[in-house]
């Protein structure tokens, strides 16, 4: 019986174990968790233009050529991060406007994704060149949060 | 001894009835004061009153140019029943354009009508008792500049015991109040200026100060953050015992409420982006002064957080 009750512990304990690996593993794959990561990239990118606007940070043309590619690879991908079935779960701060708006959503991502391009094009060197580049890309974070995310807090 | 049950019961409601009774300024509490629309239209962003009165376009806010059309109609769900803003456009009849100088500042101080009714405490006047007189006169100057949105907004529909508005003469002697909430240097100039824009005009306590059961401000819990008085989630703690907060600095503080970027250049979210576009249109230094403020005032935290 001792050892019976130590064989049924020993197999939940491990089955118990794989699940919790599984469900990791799945989140790691899941289109909330992707495009969560993404706009941490997009968000991470954003900082240093940001502080360049600002007058916090040097102005630093390859950089901020960096961070507008980091911006224009996500808004390439955000796209395909947003199937059915993905409206909810997993912490997601996606509006439900996504699905029932769907050509709006697309049509803010193909916004930004040609502004970032147009900063992109332009090469900017001096901070006065980029100011308004950058301030028009910036422009489309607002302006699709507003519509598309929600604040759980 | 029914009979002095009976007694008491009279007392009782006589001296209810006259405690509730409406409070009003009179014609030499205003100051003489040459209103300035220019000056007032300041006070209207920082008080924001377009979120609230502006009449909403297919159902979603009033955005842009739209925000100065304040024909009313917006619903407030709420505990206590559904709110709904009235007008209060230049219109004649339908808004406030036929009211005295007078009539305004006491809806705005005292939360009473030019018929003598109390208002509801949705509309925020237990923060605008706290104005000067003088920028409360500069405001009605600036809405007379507005244009007259013709119409009037359904009635409030109120579960009892709230439907009794008599019953608001009770709150206003307990809430009721045109003292300062905080006390901050008198030497620096940021932080009175803040003063008076967070705690008057801005009214930013009814939002981020939790309330007691009777819908009142909890002053010793001031800007600790609240439950979201929509039903979901939490108003954030604005103190320097804010978790978020308390790496930002001034200059970020006034960044955020310029552009609405996070210092981590994430944006506002909820009922703030309406907030923060107000915020926009202020000068610089009042949002730097609103800033400077919130980082002088005592940490404090919320009794439910």
């Amino acid at each position: 019986m001792k050892k019976f009750l130590r064989f049924t512990l020993t197999l939940g304990a491990s089955l118990g174990a794989s699940m919790c690996v599984v469900a990791v593993a799945m989140a790691e794959h899941s289109p909330q968790h992707k495009r969560h990561e993404l706009m941490e990239a997009v968000g991470d990118a954003a900082r240093p233009l940001g502080g360049m606007l600002r007058g916090k940070m040097t102005f630093d043309a390859g950089v901020v050529m960096q961070s507008l590619t980091t911006w224009r690879e996500s808004a390439e991908a955000f796209g395909d991060l947003f199937p059915a079935g993905s409206e909810t779960g997993e912490g997601t701060e996606a509006a439900p406007e996504i699905w029932t708006d769907r050509a709006g959503f697309d049509a803010s991502l193909a916004k930004f994704l040609e502004d970032t391009n147009t900063a992109i094009a332009a090469s900017p060197q001096t901070l006065d060149a980029a100011r308004p580049l950058i301030g028009a890309a910036f422009k489309n974070c607002k302006g699709c949060h507003d519509k598309y995310r929600i604040e759980d807090e | 001894m029914l009979r002095l049950i009976l007694l008491a019961a009279v007392v009782l409601a006589v001296a209810g009835w006259f405690l509730s009774a409406p409070s009003k300024l009179s014609n030499d509490d205003l100051p003489a004061h040459q209103a300035d629309p220019v000056a007032g239209e300041r006070i209207f962003w920082a008080g924001g009153c377009g979120s609230c009165h502006a009449t909403p376009i297919d159902g979603d806010r009033a955005q842009g140019e739209d925000r100065l059309a304040l024909g009313g109609g917006e619903e407030f769900h709420t505990p206590y029943g559904v709110f709904r803003a009235p007008n209060i456009s230049s219109d004649k009849t339908d808004g406030i354009g036929g009211w005295t100088a007078l009539e305004f500042v006491n809806a705005m101080q005292r939360g009473v009508s030019p018929e003598g009714k109390h208002y509801y405490p949705v509309f925020p006047f237990a923060s605008y008792a706290r104005m000067e007189i003088s920028d409360v006169l500069d405001l009605r100057a600036f809405l007379d500049t507005l244009p007259a949105v013709p119409g009037q907004a359904a009635d409030h529909e109120l579960k009892f015991p709230w439907s009794v508005r008599r019953g608001l003469g009770l709150w206003k002697l307990r809430y009721l109040s045109s003292e300062p909430v905080i006390a901050v240097a008198a030497d620096d100039a940021a932080v009175q200026r803040g003063r008076e824009l967070v705690e008057g005009a801005g009214h930013c306590g009814e939002c981020h100060t939790p309330r007691d059961l009777l819908g009142g401000l909890q002053q010793e819990h001031w800007l600790a953050g609240a439950p979201d008085p929509e039903g979901k989630g939490r108003v954030p703690n604005i103190t320097p015992a804010s978790e978020t907060l308390s790496d930002w600095s001034i200059d970020d503080l006034a960044y955020y409420f310029e552009s609405g970027f996070t210092p981590d250049f994430d944006t506002a979210g909820g009922t703030m982006v309406a907030v923060q576009e107000n915020l926009a249109q202020l000068e610089p230094a009042d949002r730097e002064a609103i800033a400077a403020y919130l980082k002088a005032i005592p940490a404090r935290t919320a009794p439910d957080d």
